[in-house]
């Protein structure tokens, strides 16, 4: 009994509108190297990345906090298997708290040797301290920084 | 309240691997469908409505593939409709199913949906797609890098070890050996786990779920045509869901509600549905657990969530203690659980159906003696919306 | 079979067609979440639990529940997706307000206008065995819809064009000051790009309550769920009569069982229905019982589907007025419940107390369903 197979491709562009909110955080990025959150006014907590409104109050963020360029590091994890349109590995990349905010933003960590990832878990602990660094060409988007262990 | 209960009167799964080029997508729905329906005794006119249990289209690469289910349930001018909510979709989709019954609109509903997983090129790629395309999306986050943050934090916070992972994994796979219809069967050691390939550290190739093909379906009846037909059934006492933040960032930081570590959201649904069937103490009060998990760490802040144990992180010594492992006194996962086998759309269907033939006393090789109380739980989306029952002889 | 708790709509809101980039989708939820909310004299606080209905691949996100269940309200909540159709997120949201386990429900829907081709994304729905290679997109199915009813109801054609004219003439009355005027949607024979229109982003949600809790708090004007029914067609659509919905008469006699309705010509002061073409409308006047066929031709003469006429079709407009795709069967329900609960504005209808919603989605209509609200439980 022969078994046909049919390949098919899924292949459609979206243009995402971005609203105000994430239109600020990443102008502000490309055009000045400055990371911001938004404060819910009931809880003060400063969120980042930014949004209009808490997801857990449900009520509108009301101001704009500069956070950074220091933070410290919250979770991370080395990828050493290829995946689908997605880097080359091995790279690194997790979560880190930036000085002034209340939750943690994501971003790849350059810099650390991966060969031994047990030895690499232990330069990129959680609370380890890093900077965040910008690309020279930034686009507004979020490979336009990383983080650095201080 | 006796009277008004909603029963589980029929199951059937596939035999779960990897690819199935033998059958399309519906013949793999309805190669559990058939064997659900001989096992409730009916035939499908008896069936009020269906729900059809599909996640991401991307991953069978049909767009509302529901549709093209219909005619393997049975649906054709029946009530129909498709829950998707991620890894949870399988118990959701019988969670909504239970809902037909208990508003009292329907009396009969079946419950299916299959996935074929191994057919899409790259599942990661896809599961990329969950996060949002503003702030995450260029990042490459999937569900392996994220639950390896997640082990990253638990083994900061509670000492767990690479080795407790794999300990977890050898569990699950010689429980699995025992389980006709697991896709990973292979029994493991520990070293040869500690000694697979890393994926995203701490996560390796033998902690992770297989992608598998397959299908599953239940049929849920109200008590009273349980009754009027002197059917046998297994009981949903405790049904609930909860989210938690879709910020995975919001779960670190200064005092997060919900602990990336943890599974907060998940313990919130268990203290709903525990409420329900009236659970004080699920440690001595439940006989078996099918813990919704993918990745090997995992499996700890499952146990902790449903408070099989004191507190978070109790879960690690009390597992390699023996405790949690078949022959153990509350076995969990001893189908092998989801790390064995994991059809995307209905894995989570399966802790339900295989709690049930537990309580059931049908499930064979892995049986779980006199278990007459089990739980079930599925989790979905970026660690975020969890659905839990008790299922009760 | 009787509903355990009888749920009523306490709240809605109604966004058609959303223009502009000052709002991410996410914003969009969150804004009409509130905003029924606010019709309903809510907070979340007050909210168990929640349905949503979206489409993952108009949206772009492989599982789009989970970024839009913040927006909602969904954090440390109960919440459930059916991306079946935004009709189904209703349906389970009664369900479970029905069984009383739930005292209430939010019901969100969203449909953007963000994929580079919604015809590409709809293509993705045809099954890759069989039918992919073809051009087959929710609008080819429509225009095979409709020349299957052409060939057996050669006039169809005509009044096809007078339920075009109707409908929009009920928008003028509607939508006083439109948010946004959409483009004739494509042609694609028989439809002409006057049957069409252009995709709009949307969203609309609803507040449901159980008449427990709507005595308790006093809701004002609830819209009582007084029947309700939902069914499938077959999936190819070589397996379907197109010129009749068997899936919508069997919809519409489980939603007139429950209601008690016995002779929908007469019953209802309000009606709308899913007409994504007006073949749709004329397809769904016959399957739920609105005019048998070979009246018809009179009844539109007469006006007898127009406003201020015997039974007022679609006074929004419809969605040949505004087309957000997935959320126009949610939209439905919420007008008439808008209607019976006397807040519908321009295009209230004095006095409405028992209002009929279809809803119509997929591939020609494959999900049916109708929805009887009323102003008394």
């Amino acid at each position: 009994m022969e078994l046909l197979g049919r390949q098919e491709v899924w292949n459609i562009t979206y243009d995402h509108a971005l609203g105000e909110t994430a239109s600020y955080f990443f102008t502000q990025i490309r055009d000045h190297r400055k990371i911001f959150g938004r404060r819910c006014a009931k809880t003060n907590r400063v969120l980042v990345p930014p949004r209009a409104f808490s997801d857990e109050t449900l009520l509108p963020t009301t101001e704009w906090v500069e956070v950074g360029p220091g933070g410290r590091i919250e979770a991370f994890t080395f990828v050493y298997e290829q995946f689908n349109n997605l880097p080359p590995p091995p790279y690194s990349f997790g979560y880190v708290l930036l000085d002034g905010a209340d939750t943690a933003l994501g971003g790849y960590f350059k810099g650390v040797d991966l060969t031994n990832p047990r030895e690499a878990a232990e330069k990129l602990a959680i609370s380890t301290r890093v900077v965040t660094k910008f690309a020279e060409q930034r686009k507004g988007d979020v490979l336009d920084f990383w983080f650095e262990v201080e | 309240m006796s009277g008004d209960r909603v029963g589980i009167i029929g199951i059937g799964q596939s035999n779960f691997r990897s690819r199935r080029d033998d059958a399309s997508y519906p013949d793999l729905v309805r190669e559990a469908v058939v064997p659900a329906m001989l096992d409730a005794k009916l035939d499908f006119d008896a069936i009020d409505a269906v729900v059809y249990s599909l996640s991401p289209d991307a991953m069978v690469g049909i767009g509302n593939a529901e549709r093209l289910g219909v005619d393997a349930v049975g649906g054709r001018n029946k009530r129909f409709l498709r829950i998707n909510t991620g890894g949870a979709t399988g118990i959701s989709s019988v969670t909504a199913a239970y809902y037909h019954i208990a508003s009292g609109v329907c009396d009969v509903v079946l419950t299916a949906g299959a996935d074929k997983v191994g057919e899409c090129g790259d599942s990661q790629t896809v599961l990329n797609k969950i996060w949002d395309p503003t702030y995450e999306r260029a990042l490459p986050l999937g569900t392996i890098n994220m639950l390896a943050m997640s082990a990253v934090r638990y083994m900061r916070r509670y000492g767990m070890t690479e080795e407790d992972m794999a300990y977890i994994a050898v569990k699950n796979r010689r429980q699995a050996s025992l389980n006709l219809r697991a896709h990973l069967r292979k029994v493991v050691t520990i070293e040869e786990v500690m000694e697979s390939r890393v994926i995203s550290w701490p996560i390796k190739l033998m902690d992770c779920c297989p992608q598998s093909s397959g299908g599953a379906a239940m049929v849920l009846a109200s008590e009273r045509f349980i009754r009027d037909n002197k059917l046998d059934a297994v009981w949903i006492t405790g049904v609930a869901c909860r989210a938690e933040t879709y910020w995975m960032g919001d779960r670190m930081g200064n005092n997060p509600t919900a602990e990336h570590a943890d599974a907060y959201a998940l313990g919130r649904s268990f203290e709903q549905s525990y409420r329900m069937a009236g659970i004080t103490d699920p440690a001595n009060q439940v006989h078996i657990a099918e813990l919704y998990a993918p990745f090997s760490n995992t499996e700890y802040h499952a146990i902790d969530a449903a408070r099989l144990v004191g507190k978070p992180g109790d879960s690690i010594q009390r597992t390699r203690d023996g405790e949690f492992e078949l022959g153990g006194r509350l076995p969990v996962n001893p189908s092998g659980g989801t790390l064995c086998t994991n059809a995307i759309a209905v894995t989570a269907m399966a802790r339900v159906a295989e709690t049930a033939l537990q309580v059931w006393g049908r499930a064979g090789a892995h049986q779980v003696d006199g278990a007459r109380v089990g739980i079930a739980s599925g989790n979905g989306g970026d660690h975020q919306i969890f659905g839990t029952m008790v299922i009760e002889a | 079979m009787a509903y355990r708790i009888r749920p009523a709509v306490v709240g809605c809101a109604i966004r058609p067609a959303i223009t502009g980039r000052d709002r991410s989708l996410e914003e969009i939820i969150y804004d009409i979440s509130q905003a029924a909310l606010a019709d309903a004299g809510l907070t979340i606080d007050d909210i168990d639990g929640i349905v949503v209905g979206c489409n993952d691949q108009f949206d772009g996100r492989a599982i789009s529940v989970m970024m839009a269940s913040g927006p909602v309200g969904g954090v440390d909540r109960d919440i459930m997706s059916t991306p079946s159709s935004s009709e189904h997120a209703f349906i389970l949201g009664a369900l479970r307000v029905a069984s009383g386990q739930f005292r209430t429900q939010l019901v969100v829907a969203w449909s953007p206008t963000e994929a580079s081709s919604m015809s590409e994304a709809q293509r993705l729905g045809a099954d890759p065995y069989f039918h992919r290679a073809l051009p087959l997109d929710e609008l080819s199915a429509h225009a095979l819809q409709a020349s299957a009813l052409n060939h057996v109801w050669p006039n169809a054609w005509v009044f096809a064009e007078t339920v075009a004219v109707k409908n929009r003439r009920h928008a003028a009355v509607a939508w006083p000051s439109p948010p946004a005027r959409p483009a004739a949607g494509k042609a694609r024979w028989p439809l002409t790009d006057r049957l069409t229109t252009e995709p709009t982003t949307g969203a609309v949600a609803m507040v449901l309550a159980g008449e427990t809790f709507i005595a308790e708090h006093g809701c004002e004007n609830p819209a009582w769920l007084r029947g309700m029914g939902w069914a499938t067609e077959a999936a190819f659509l070589g397996d379907r009569d197109l010129a009749t919905a068997p899936a919508l008469v069997e919809a519409a006699r489980q939603a007139y069982a429950e209601a008690g309705v016995t002779d929908p010509t007469a019953t209802f002061d309000v009606v709308e229905i899913t007409d994504a073409t007006p073949y749709s409308e004329l397809i769904a006047y016959d399957a739920l019982g609105l005019s048998p066929r070979s009246e018809i031709a009179a009844r539109m003469a007469s006006g007898w589907f127009a406003r201020g006429g015997r039974l007022p079709v679609n006074l929004s407009g419809g969605v040949i007025t505004f087309n957000p795709v997935f959320c126009t069967g949610m939209i439905r329900i919420a007008e008439i419940a808008t209607q019976i609960r006397g807040r519908a504005g321009a295009h209230q209808v004095d006095g409405a107390r028992l209002g009929l919603a279809h809803a119509g989605s997929g591939f020609a209509m494959q999900y049916q369903s109708a929805i009887v609200l009323g102003a008394a439980p």
